[in-house]
């Protein structure tokens, strides 16, 4: 059987974006670390996902918060894909663009990624136990390191920049090979061994 | 919100689109079947959160279509003058003419269900829950109409 044409899916997304028919879009991006479901609400970028994640249960996590009438469309999140695919390209950080934490249910967690989304820009880095300070508990470095291994919208809350006070690039979601990868994007790779 | 926990709309259009699309060339034909399929999507997206349960999404999702290609069919006759109707009918897939023609003296009702029973194919739990009525009320009105056309046909 054909499939659906691209123009008649972005199609309908896009009039289903117009009426307000959407709880959340969707779009896959191609990038040096893998392809990439990044889904996004009203109030921003709600979850990003690593291609070994099964999309279904991203989705449904997603439609578990948001609703179920999610929507894949390019052309409705252009200004998130361009800005994702200029920092791949080395321009930019995507930290500018707006994030919902929705998914984040400890509010300490939540304040550890909301500091570390407002505050660590592109070429910094910072220690678990500074992140902690940030987020008001310096000692609760270990609840930062939870925070950031369960990080629903990695790459655009930074948690690729944060590193154990013991050197080294310490823990990553989605595999320290990417966290390496950034960071070396983002000429902030620690040089120790 | 939902109250019941529904598969994230775009996994549906992603598993069932291209069969969906084929659906609605058998009812609209091959120049019509897109725009069939792009009402139907939003459509269903319009009644998605509505819904009081999550079976049979594919089902509905025909059932959608088929509703949304009726629909079309009749924007596209009020759109046509009447003497130009035969000349289009020809290029349907199925001599729609003819048989529109021969329910055209039917009630409303009566003739929808005869639509979705012979043009959808559907059977009669799917008349039921289109037409909102039980199915054995959907198999009386669709056996009564046949016997209502038979005694009209010309021996």
């Amino acid at each position: 059987m054909t499939p659906l044409p691209d123009s008649l899916l972005e199609a309908v997304a896009s009039a289903a974006v117009r009426e307000g028919l959407v709880d959340a879009v969707f779009t896959r991006l191609r990038t040096p670390i893998g392809r990439l479901l990044v889904v996004q609400g009203g109030h921003g970028i709600i979850r990003v996902g690593f291609e070994e994640e099964p999309e279904d249960h991203v989705l449904a996590e997603v439609a578990g918060h948001l609703g179920p009438r999610i929507v894949a469309s390019d052309r409705e999140l252009a200004l998130t894909r361009d800005t994702l695919d200029a920092y791949f390209a080395g321009e930019g950080d995507p930290h500018s663009l707006p994030v919902d934490l929705t998914l984040v249910g400890a509010p300490f967690r939540r304040a550890v990624l909301e500091a570390l989304h407002r505050d660590i820009a592109a070429g910094d880095v910072v220690t678990y136990g500074a992140l902690a300070e940030r987020a008001g508990n310096a000692r609760a470095y270990r609840a930062a390191a939870t925070a950031c291994a369960r990080n629903p919208v990695p790459i655009v809350v930074p948690c690729h920049r944060v590193l154990p006070s013991s050197g080294g690039i310490g823990r990553y979601g989605g595999g320290p090979e990417r966290k390496r990868t950034l960071l070396e994007l983002e000429g902030s790779l620690p040089t120790s061994r | 919100m939902t109250t019941v926990a529904l598969p994230p709309f775009w996994s549906l259009v992603e598993a069932h689109g291209d069969e969906l699309l084929a659906h609605a060339r058998r009812l609209a034909g091959d120049q019509h079947a897109e725009d069939v399929v792009q009402d139907a999507l939003l459509r269903a997206l319009r009644a998605y959160p509505r819904l009081r349960h999550a079976d049979h999404l594919r089902a509905w999702l025909y059932r959608v279509t088929t509703t949304a290609a009726i629909d079309a069919h009749r924007a596209r006759r009020r759109e046509l003058p009447t003497d130009d109707v035969p000349a289009v009918a020809t290029h349907d897939t199925y001599d729609e003419g003819a048989f529109e023609t021969l329910i055209a003296p039917l009630p409303d009702g009566v003739r929808t269900a005869l639509r979705l029973r012979f043009v959808d194919d559907l059977d009669y739990e799917g008349i039921a829950d289109r037409l909102g009525i039980s199915a054995v009320a959907a198999r009386q009105r669709v056996s009564s109409a046949i016997r209502t056309l038979r005694e009209r046909l010309p021996a």
